[in-house]
């Protein structure tokens, strides 16, 4: 048997029917995740935004942008592996993650790399840019990361990322955003649906009884 | 050189740019839903949808110098009116065709856009320098993936190459030259399309050359032309059917 869809296209693909064998979902049958951070405005801080399936970060970056970066005004992306954020523990309600964190350095010969440390204020919100700093690897980032950017006000969870690890936006991509601001077809409110279908109401039945 | 002439060269370059647009933005639409992962057939989606947006930018450059509306030029006109070249109205029988079209043809856009930022004609420099951050996000996509499937695996590089040994001739059909060529030239409102061929053959050759598959014999020769002077092939009357089926159910309905 052949589909006959209402859709033309679905038609074109000549789709059999197969009813004889189950579909057996596979392991590892996804391509790997990507962590996906948006910079809303110039000077805003990077957010987590989602994740994306992709092959590399190139194409990470490209699903990414459609993905996550179709409305609304966007400066920068990020995109890194998920496997390369390294997350604590998570804290519930009022208690920071910082609390639980040793105050001392452990000195280290190790050499020294950039890290990216993202908080998480509430539960339910989105991961937020911290800062910056020097450190020997993740566990001496977040050390480090509670007496450099700890503020006081509770961090449920932290998330830290090897800045050699993450794909950046190059000033000279950020031209991909510039009419964005202008893709008003995108939004669901540009078409005046709910007004549209009051005129036709109206068109039809009268004007609504008061 | 009349005023008068001189605007009927520069509506059928407009024409012949709207027409690949929409066109393309159409076939590229196609996939949606049914694109090969989910990201990708959002974002191949949207690429589609920019397309279809700016061939409406460029119908609305055409109303303003006498033609009739977007709608009604996009929707009632038959295959013989259209200026589009043959590549852009090929179905999209695989992925790889779609996007070796893709990596084809928007290079040979990026590079036309580019050139157009520089126009005498000021309303079409103006879109031209707005569709340059769309027009490299595609570039991008496109390169990214001819990139990453011209090398990966012996499947991947066969698939993609055969499709590219399909599309050549066709690819050389963008370049068809108007018969106002020398108008548009000497008129400084664009640089041609020999010009053009020249540029896009050196992009599109510094990519391949970055990947495992071979560039066919670009000699303009092999060019399936005709697009441009209204002779299509088969498949492009039944796409402007199905494309303009809910239209013509109500030609004055609103949107």
């Amino acid at each position: 048997m052949v589909f006959d869809s209402l859709d033309p296209r679905i038609n074109r693909l000549n789709l059999h029917l197969q009813r004889q064998e189950e579909y057996k979902s596979v392991s590892l049958d996804q391509l790997p995740t990507y962590e996906v951070f948006l910079q809303l405005k110039p000077d805003k801080e990077y957010q987590h935004a989602g994740i994306v399936h992709a092959a590399t970060p190139d194409t990470a970056f490209l699903f990414a942008k459609e993905q996550f970066s179709r409305r609304y005004t966007c400066t920068g992306m990020w995109v890194v592996s998920s496997s390369c954020v390294w997350v604590t523990q998570c804290m519930e309600l009022e208690e920071s993650i910082y609390d639980h964190l040793p105050d001392d350095l452990h000195e280290t010969k190790e050499s020294m790399s950039a890290y990216d440390i993202f908080h998480l204020y509430q539960r339910g919100k989105q991961h937020k840019h911290a800062g910056k700093l020097m450190a020997s690897g993740h566990g001496d980032a977040v050390i480090r990361a509670k007496q450099q950017l700890d503020q006081g006000k509770p961090v449920l969870n932290i998330w830290s990322v090897k800045t050699s690890d993450v794909r950046t936006t190059g000033k000279e991509d950020l031209e991909i955003w510039s009419t964005l601001p202008q893709k008003s077809h995108r939004e669901v409110i540009s078409y005046r649906a709910g007004e549209k279908l009051k005129l036709f109401k109206e068109k039809k039945h009268g004007p609504p009884a008061k | 050189m009349g005023h008068r002439q001189n605007n009927t060269a520069l509506k059928e370059l407009l024409y012949r740019i709207a027409d690949d647009l929409l066109i393309l933005g159409h076939r590229n639409s196609e996939w949606t839903g049914i694109g090969p992962l989910l990201e990708e057939d959002i974002a191949f989606s949207s690429m589609a949808q920019d397309k279809i947006g700016q061939s409406l930018v460029v119908y609305q450059l055409l109303q303003e110098l006498g033609e009739a509306d977007p709608d009604t030029v996009a929707f009632t006109r038959n295959a013989q009116q259209f200026h589009n070249c043959q590549l852009v109205e090929l179905p999209g029988t695989d992925y790889e065709f779609s996007l070796v079209r893709h990596f084809l043809y928007d290079h040979s856009l990026l590079d036309r856009f580019r050139q157009l930022t520089g126009s005498g004609y000021q309303p079409l420099a103006a879109i031209a320098k707005k569709f340059m951050g769309e027009l490299r996000y595609h570039v991008l996509h496109a390169d990214t993936f001819i990139k990453k499937l011209g090398t990966a695996t012996d499947e991947s590089k066969s698939r993609m190459q055969k499709a590219l040994n399909h599309a050549i001739p066709f690819a050389l059909g963008i370049f068809e030259k108007s018969p106002f060529e020398q108008e548009l030239i000497t008129g400084n409102i664009f640089v041609g399309e020999a010009h053009l061929f020249e540029i896009w053959q050196q992009e599109i050759s510094k990519i391949v050359s970055d990947t495992d598959l071979e560039l066919p014999d670009l000699d303009f020769s092999r060019a399936k032309t005709g697009g441009r002077t209204g002779k299509h092939t088969e498949h492009l009357q039944p796409l402007l059917e199905e494309m303009s089926e809910v239209f013509k159910l109500d030609p004055g309905a609103e949107w």
